[in-house]
């Protein structure tokens, strides 16, 4: 039974599209300046490079799970009921996290990257002051604080609608021979979410408040191994879940345009309780370097990022294709965005396995390669996704209508930002190191390509957002 | 030394990883353009669901076997060169292991040594005294032959086999404050019973 979202939440979604769209802006801006500087078409010092890099870093992924979030509530509400308040909470505590975090960067000279690896910010700390690295790990922690009680929220709703999160899996279907089709995409997809990401969530909460009490008292120490361990289970598998809740917009949307049923069977169930299990299990191929891991541990590393390919390759973008083939498909922003994302995220997914690989990780791992892969998924795939999730939010509730400029906008965007990956592929290729705010002559090249490219993308990015601001006038006087 | 890395090595040597990853995700991207343009060019046209799904279906069925098979053996081929800390190091004929020490600090690396001479088989002893370092070996052609985390608290080896003279080049592949793109250090390796090129 399909349900209409609540006028409080729809308000809300905007705010969250705004602040996405914006906030894209500036930290694409980030991205080309860094590049400009790398292929020495401008000059910056060194730690401006730096506090640039953890900005865009800490706000590409803010961004990115903002407007999953965004999607995912608005989606879901068509399910069950949900109390917007908490949505707004949400959205609240993000924007205080983003206060905390950008006064810690631009005020504070806060340096360390969005990964904070332990014990950098303590040892930072020495030299630009306490106050910096205090404020950017509470400002993550409040943000952190956010999702977190927004998850535990829709666990509690799921476990009331569905009888429990394993049932909103499709547990019955899988394993207690339950006939007929499962909940609905977005339940699956929120379910697998909140079990993933709250989990990422406390292992980072962890780690922030080990860092916090370092800052604090240098003589309370964690093992740096472990600190990592639970660094990169919080980064990645939060990156990861940006992606499947945006996704949900390519199940209900491209279902919408062709008029197609997009039902959760056994094998959509059985991909996503993969998904569920492997994105919980494939961090560690961030540690394939640490040789002091034991084996097994980075295995497991490699074996299961192969295996965290082939629900989104035999599943969700097969079913993508499969659902627009012959369909006679009307294409606007939306379903073209959202069809091109699903073609970005495994784009992206195919040169991150080839990295999860150890033999090539050993002469691939923090080269230009890993921001190569996850610009590409998170560019093509995620954003592509919340850009089209964005014009098919005002065609719904508004009155907005794809003309020939939006044709122009879409095919830019996604030709410069083959430019952008395709250059750091490359570059990756050629054993560029990643986070080097200058580089050698062998490797401008890359750099410079990879600058002209982000420049027509973020000009394509300004005239999507541009549309989307002019299309919320038509919110107020729907026809 | 594995199969796969034995194989490499005949036929192109330590970088060839590179170049196999740089290709294989050229030719894998190719297939997906091509499936994806396949499926708009036919979306204007309309067919009934129904048998789409089912003919989808069975399609899907070998795909996925033959990706889990190109992972299967994708799997077992690189595996085999574990363990992988020297996938990329020759067996030195005599077997006898140069031991060095690498301590990382914010913005130089210290070694025990700074010297080899070709055919070397060192094992780097790695670690770090304040942050997170990566020490990440390149050659002569700034071609990254191989790497490993240097972590405070921790020791990582990692070996490698000299086979060219010349000035390689130790970068740090961890971000490690501002001053982490100077973190750079040269060593010499000398050819057997001479001087390293332009010394």
């Amino acid at each position: 039974m399909e349900s209409s979202i609540h006028p409080l939440a729809k308000k809300t979604v905007i705010y969250y599209l705004m602040t996405t769209s914006t906030m894209l802006i500036l930290m694409m801006i980030f991205g080309v300046i860094m590049l400009l500087n790398q292929g020495e078409l401008i000059h910056i010092t060194p730690i401006w490079f730096y506090k640039i890099m953890t900005a865009h870093g800490i706000g590409m992924v803010g961004i990115a799970a903002l407007g999953g979030t965004a999607i995912m509530w608005y989606f879901l509400s068509k399910y069950i009921k949900l109390n917007p308040t908490i949505f707004s909470m949400n959205f609240t505590l993000s924007l205080v996290g983003v206060v905390f975090i950008l006064i810690a960067i631009f005020g504070f000279d806060f340096s360390d990257a969005w990964t904070f690896l332990y014990p950098l910010p303590a040892q930072s700390a020495q030299f630009y002051g306490i106050v910096g690295p205090l404020l950017f790990l509470f400002g993550v922690l409040i943000l952190g604080i956010g999702y977190l009680i927004m998850y535990m929220y829709l666990a509690k709703r799921l476990i009331k609608e569905y009888g429990g999160l394993g049932k909103s899996l499709g547990w019955d279907y899988i394993f207690r021979g339950k006939k007929g089709y499962g909940p609905p995409a977005a339940v699956v997809a929120t379910t697998m979410v909140i079990i993933t990401n709250s989990t990422a969530i406390i292992a980072g909460a962890i780690v922030i408040i080990g860092s916090i009490i370092n800052l604090l008292n240098p003589a309370i120490r964690m093992d740096p191994m472990l600190a990592k361990h639970l660094t990169y289970a919080f980064g990645h598998i939060f990156c990861n879940a940006t992606i499947y809740m945006a996704v949900i917009a390519v199940y209900e949307v491209l279902a919408k345009y062709t008029k197609r049923p997009w039902k959760s069977n056994k094998a959509f169930l059985i991909a996503w309780n993969a998904s569920t299990l492997f994105t919980l299990m494939i961090y560690t191929h961030h540690l394939l370097m640490d040789f002091a891991v034991p084996t097994w541990m980075l295995i497991i590393g490699q074996v299961f990022s192969y295996a965290n390919g082939l629900p989104v390759m035999v599943v969700t973008a097969y079913g993508a294709l499969m659902i627009v083939y012959r369909s006679g498909i009307k294409w606007d922003v939306a379903s073209s965005l959202l069809f091109l994302a699903m073609f970005g995220w495994v784009a992206g997914a195919i040169p991150a396995i080839i990295d999860a690989t150890i033999v090539v990780n050993h002469v691939m791992h923090n080269t230009k390669w890993v921001p190569g892969h996850f610009h590409t998924y998170m560019g093509m795939g995620v954003i592509a996704m919340i850009l089209g999730f964005m014009y098919y939010f005002n065609k719904t509730e508004g009155s907005i209508k794809h003309n020939r400029f939006d044709t122009f906008s879409i095919s830019l965007y996604f030709t410069f930002f083959i430019g952008i990956v395709g250059s750091f592929l490359y570059a990756g290729s050629i054993s560029t190191p990643r986070r080097w705010a200058e580089h050698m002559p062998d490797w401008v090249l890359s750099d410079q390509v990879g600058a002209i490219s982000g420049i027509f993308v973020v000009l394509a990015t300004t005239l999507i957002t541009v549309r989307f601001f002019t299309g919320l006038k038509s919110l107020e006087k729907p026809t | 030394m594995g199969r796969l890395g034995v194989f490499l090595n005949l036929i192109g040597g330590v970088h060839m990883y590179q170049i196999i990853a740089l290709y294989l995700t050229i030719f894998f991207e190719f297939l997906l353009a091509l499936a994806f343009a396949f499926v708009y060019g036919e979306s204007k046209r309309t067919s009934k669901y129904g048998p789409i799904q089912e003919k989808g279906y069975t399609i899907r069925k070998y795909y996925f076997i033959g990706l889990v098979a190109v992972m299967g053996i994708a799997t077992y081929l690189t595996l085999d060169d574990l363990p992988y800390h020297n996938a990329h190091a020759k067996e030195s004929i005599t077997h006898e292991t140069k031991v060095v020490k690498v301590v990382g600090l914010q913005y130089y690396w210290e070694m025990s040594e700074e010297s080899f001479t070709v055919g070397d088989y060192v094992e780097f002893k790695v670690t770090a005294k304040d942050v997170t370092h990566g020490f990440g070996l390149y050659n002569e052609n700034l071609e990254l032959v191989a790497q490993t985390q240097a972590m405070p608290e921790y020791e990582n080896s990692v070996y490698y086999t000299f086979e060219n003279p010349g000035t390689y080049k130790i970068l740090c592949l961890e971000y490690c404050s501002v001053g982490h793109h100077v973190m750079t250090k040269e060593i010499v390796v000398k050819p057997k019973g001479g001087q390293a090129n332009g010394i």
